[in-house]
């Protein structure tokens, strides 16, 4: 027995690629005689006289088609298109629009084949992963959020879509980042524009898809262009929002292109993550999570790997193991872990490997990789020197660096000593080391004991440089909505103002004149950290009352006392944050009465600002009743925990629960429900807590914007007057809206008011 | 045949630090079978090549001589000769690797075998197939009769209690009886792994068969509620590369029960090709357990070979 044929041996022991069937992308580039334009209104538009970008095979360089880049007036059409669309779409019942995206779901599942082998053509991705996370992934958010929608009237009652939403998407990125913020978007009654860089089909085919559905054409328009025309489509008017994801810096550059502007920013920033393997994990697991994470074209970037000392050895051994045994290549291939991600991509990743090993680090490379250019093997780097600049900067695909941790809390330090704070996974069996570690991280989505799971109902995003919007669940919902009734953002951009000097220059003010403000004066000085101090710069700066008296004098703040504050706020957080979610809800009650206590002295000095009384003593009233609604949804979070399908054939189970309130609570009871199915909880949990929530009670966040955008500080003063739009807070507010709430205001109210009561903050 | 396991010291310490997630594990198998798309020629050459993994097997009350000689012809010859020579591969003496019957069917299959000329190996259940639930004494007598009569590989069932409440000395001493008993045969253990409750308990059983001598650790008789599953043999196959990486010793791995298309029995191929690599697969040390499996592969030959699909009365039946 088993005496078979030599060939038969060579065959079995070789993965033969077989390559699936190009033929229906090329037939439908063929269709646009292999020239794409943008396709706006539900039609294609194919401007004469633009430049055409190639659009390249990643592995061959073989010509795809020619893509045409856009110039302003095509951004202009497709943003008139998409007003003109938003008029109708977002006049319609929710049900209509939920009848609509079940269609789209429907068109997507017909044509899912032309869209798996398309998306996987042109990235080089494997086409394992589009076919059977991708695709599929794209048809549940569809199918999610018309469920959402259908229920927007009863659910999200005082909300309206802002409008028209801006998309722009990165050069290398999978169609699913642009489903992830349609799909809201669309649900709740924004229209899009997207703008794609050129080359990339996958977006225009969706677009076109959506458009010959028929009534609503215009909901999605998708043009292609360079980046240089993303402040176009950012300042047309009409774009209420600009939702970005990619690289940081250029995140970083767009925040800055859009400081004052009227469109407000979301972001998602980068694309590493990171895994933490302790010496309780299923190990061979944690390193198929290595591999889900890094090497098999589910997650876009590199991966940082911690991994418990006591099982370092065990683990690079399986892990060095397994890399073996992965196969890269064409990403048609249906046989492959991976595929190669174009000339860019490979040279960011040799030049970070050529970088890490003569920084000292020891690289170990495996696999069944073809040697020509575009493709790179797996590649694990350990012994990476701490202060080395390699190991500060991203990891980029496919890279693992792996470091080894003693304990638990070094773990965590390690962790978070980095910028970046996109997605975590921890792997321990001891449910309740792995809530520790999952609790402690600051990164926007936690998965235990599995990693880069997806689901449309489990809000994902991410803290620090990571970026600041959210998608998937009602998170990303409120991403696109706003309050009913507030008015369209305006440019807030001084014309007079040098923002270069803002906060830094010396202000020369003289004495104005008589005071005829209150009596007594309130204190002078900020408010900064439970008491008063004077300003950094010693002067001050006259305000006028309504009819153009001058009412008083108010200390002049600058850029040093607003870090002064935001460090007290820095200071503050661990004490807030360890108060039980019931002591906070009380102090914010306690705030609200405080506050209506005084409504009349509060109400008259808007008065005297201008506003009509009647306006005044709303604005308080609302005040009072947002921090009672903030207080209740404090003490409820404590107690929610959203249990999703434990153990559900197969899948992994997500625990999801919102809001950083939670963070401070006691973990065995936030964990009570979650615990009752049995003991021996070692099954997986994804957390998707979501760090958004109110300014002051999460003050790092500020702080870390303040650090990466120094001119978003300016914008934040002017804008605080948002006041009047105070409503009852959804359930986990608005992310990164913080510049924009009147946080200066609010802080010295809050305080001033503690401190008059007796009451000591935090 | 490779030399036997001799097996090692009882040393708990190999399963006592142990962790298996159960959900990553089976996300684990829900990928492995979608990773490794083999077509064409290809898949007709892995086809051929689990046809000689395949352990043919009939465990029926109602097995008597006339059924045993059908399945030992089919046994030799799995595939017909046409398709065989369409491929180029009838002259490549293509064979299951054995045939597996109950202990009083034995004699039958020997004699069987031997009429229609060939060697391949005999399996015989023992130890009170499937339940394991008979006194230890009887259960060793089964085997040195089964041997007797001339069985070379003999499938054993552990005792599910030991396992269940954690006895592994006793399940180790156990096994240790049973090798003593194969004498110069082959030990496969059956795990009966759809009754031991979970993962863990699987890696722990596998590890103490390993330990105990085991050349083969099985998934399930086939007369489980839960036979052979994906997960299931992640877990085994973890444990018998970890026990060849402790011990250097080379242990075959034999899934059965619901093994019944060919598509099916592609995955398992390309589950030992991932987990343990190509030294594997060969029949000393995978092997497939079945009975309905050979009839569909043997379809899709004909499929490969002629472009059509086979009535069942187009291939001879097992």
């Amino acid at each position: 027995a088993g005496t078979t044929g030599a060939r038969h041996h060579a065959r079995l022991l070789l993965l033969i690629p077989f390559p699936n069937c190009l033929y229906l992308p090329q037939a439908w580039l063929d269709t646009q005689d292999r020239c794409l334009g943008h396709y706006v209104n539900g039609k294609w538009l194919k401007p004469e006289h633009r430049n055409s970008v190639p659009c390249q095979d990643p592995i061959t360089g073989e010509n795809l088609a020619s893509c045409l880049q856009a110039q302003a007036e095509d951004v202009a059409a497709a943003v008139e298109a998409a007003r003109t669309a938003f008029k109708s779409w977002s006049a319609h019942p929710g049900v209509v629009r939920a009848q609509h995206l079940v269609r789209l779901a429907k068109v997507i599942q017909k044509h899912q084949r032309l869209l798996w082998t398309l998306e996987s053509l042109v990235t080089g991705r494997a086409v394992r992963e589009v076919r059977d996370g991708d695709v599929q992934l794209a048809q549940q958010l569809l199918h999610y959020h018309a469920i959402q929608a259908s229920t927007q009237e009863e659910a999200l009652a005082g909300w309206e879509p802002m409008g028209v939403i801006g998309l722009i998407l990165p050069p290398t990125f999978s169609f699913l980042e642009m489903m992830w913020r349609i799909c809201p978007a669309l649900a709740v009654g924004c229209t899009v524009v997207a703008l794609v860089p050129p080359a990339s089909p996958t977006p225009l085919l969706l677009a076109q898809l959506s458009g010959e559905l028929g009534p609503f054409p215009g909901i999605l328009n998708v043009i292609s262009g360079p980046a240089s025309l993303v402040p176009v489509l950012a300042s047309q008017p009409g774009i209420q929002k600009v939702a970005f994801c990619g690289a940081l810096e250029e995140g970083r550059a767009l925040r800055r292109t859009l400081a004052g502007e009227c469109a407000e920013l979301g972001l998602a920033l980068g694309t590493e993550s990171l895994l933490l393997l302790t010496d309780t994990a299923d190990v061979d697991s944690a390193v198929e999570g290595v591999v889900d994470a890094a090497w098999s074209d589910r997650g876009p970037g590199g991966l940082r790997l911690l991994i418990q000392e006591s099982v370092w050895d065990e683990a690079m051994r399986r892990l060095q193991e397994r890399m073996g045994r992965l196969r890269s290549g064409r990403g048609l291939d249906g046989a492959v872990d991976m595929g190669a991600r174009g000339a860019a991509a490979c040279d960011l990743v040799q030049r970070f490997v050529r970088e890490a090993q003569s920084q000292g680090a020891q690289v170990f490379q495996a696999g069944d990789v073809p040697s020509e250019h575009p493709f790179y093997p797996p590649t694990l780097v350990s012994n990476l020197p701490p202060a080395s600049p390699c190991a500060r900067a991203e990891v980029p695909w496919p890279v693992v660096v792996a470091s080894p941790f003693r304990t638990a809390k070094e773990a965590l330090a390690l962790a978070n000593g980095t910028p970046r704070g996109g997605s975590a996974s921890v792997w321990s069996e001891r449910l309740g080391q792995a809530l520790e570690l999952g609790y402690g991280l600051q990164v926007g989505t936690v998965w235990i004991n599995a990693h880069g799971l997806r689901d449309p109902s489990v809000p994902t995003g991410g803290c620090k440089e990571s970026g600041c919007s959210w998608h998937g669940g009602p998170d990303g919902l409120y991403e696109y909505l706003r309050p009913s009734g507030t008015p369209a953002r305006l440019s807030c951009l001084s014309k007079n103002l040098n923002y270069d000097t803002f906060g830094l220059a010396v202000p020369s003010t003289l004495p104005a004149g008589p005071e005829i403000g209150p009596s007594p004066a309130p204190p002078y000085g900020l408010f900064v950290g439970g008491r008063f101090q004077a300003p950094g710069a010693r002067s001050s700066r006259p305000i006028q009352d309504s009819s153009g008296n001058l009412h008083g004098y108010v200390a002049e703040g600058g850029a040093k006392d607003i870090r002064g504050a935001v460090e007290a706020a820095h200071q503050a957080f661990p004490g807030w944050a360890g108060q039980s979610p019931g002591a906070r809800a009380a102090l914010l009650w306690a705030l609200a009465a405080a506050l209506e206590r005084r409504k009349s002295t509060l109400a008259s000095r808007l008065e005297r600002q201008g506003v009509e009384l009647k306006a005044a003593e709303a604005e308080v009233e609302l005040s009072a009743r947002r921090l009672r609604a903030w207080g209740a949804r404090a003490q409820a979070q404590g107690h929610t925990l959203q249990v999703k399908d434990l153990w559900a054939r197969g899948r992994a189970g997500q625990v999801g629960w919102g809001g950083a309130q939670t963070r401070g609570c006691e973990m065995s009871q936030a964990w009570g429900p979650a615990a009752t199915p049995g003991r021996g909880l070692h099954f997986n949990m994804r957390f998707a807590w979501d760090i958004q929530t109110l300014s002051w009670a999460k003050p790092y966040f500020f702080l870390s914007f303040l650090e990466t955008e120094s001119r978003s500080v300016a914008q934040a003063g002017v804008q605080w007057r948002d006041l009047g739009s105070l409503q009852a807070p959804p359930p986990r507010f608005m992310p990164f809206s913080c510049p924009r709430l009147p946080t200066n205001f609010l802080f010295f109210l809050f305080f001033f008011i503690f401190s008059r009561d007796g009451i000591s903050p935090c | 045949m490779s030399a036997h396991n001799r097996g090692t010291e009882l040393d708990l310490s190999w399963i006592s630090k142990i962790q298996v997630n159960h959900p990553a594990v089976l996300r684990r198998a829900e990928q492995i079978q979608a990773r490794r798309t083999v077509k064409k020629e290809w898949q007709a050459a892995w086809l051929l090549k689990a046809v000689t993994f395949i352990d043919l097997t009939t465990l029926s009350g109602d097995d008597t001589s006339s059924n045993i000689q059908r399945l030992c012809y089919k046994a030799k010859y799995p595939i017909r000769e046409d398709l065989l020579k369409a491929l180029n591969m009838y002259d490549k003496g293509i064979t299951t690797a054995a045939v597996c019957v109950y202990p009083a069917r034995v004699c039958d299959t020997v004699k069987a075998l031997k009429a229609a000329g060939c060697n391949i190996p005999v399996a015989s259940v023992a130890t009170g197939f499937p339940a394991g639930q008979t006194h230890l004494k009887t259960r060793l007598e089964e085997i040195r009769l089964a041997v007797e009569d001339g069985a070379t590989e003999i499938d054993v069932v552990i005792n599910r209690s030991l396992v269940l409440t954690g006895q592994w000395e006793a399940l180790y001493d156990e096994i240790r009886q049973f090798r003593k008993a194969c004498g110069e045969a082959h030990l496969k253990t059956i795990l009966a792994t759809g009754e031991l409750g979970s993962l863990t308990n699987v890696y722990k059983a596998s590890m103490i068969a390993m330990m105990a001598g085991s050349d083969f650790i099985k998934t399930s008789t086939g007369k489980e509620t839960v036979n052979a599953t994906f997960p299931v043999a992640i877990v085994m196959l973890r444990a018998i590369r970890d026990f060849f990486w402790k011990t250097g010793n080379k242990i075959g791995f034999k899934p059965a029960g619901g093994i019944r298309s060919a598509k099916d029995s592609l995955a398992w191929l390309s589950l030992v090709k991932e987990e343990l690599g190509d030294e594997w697969l060969k029949p000393e040390l995978f092997r497939i357990g079945a009975s309905t499996l050979l009839s569909d592969i043997e379809r899709q030959i004909y499929h490969h070979v002629t472009g059509r699909y086979a009535a069942y009365h187009d291939l001879p039946m097992s």
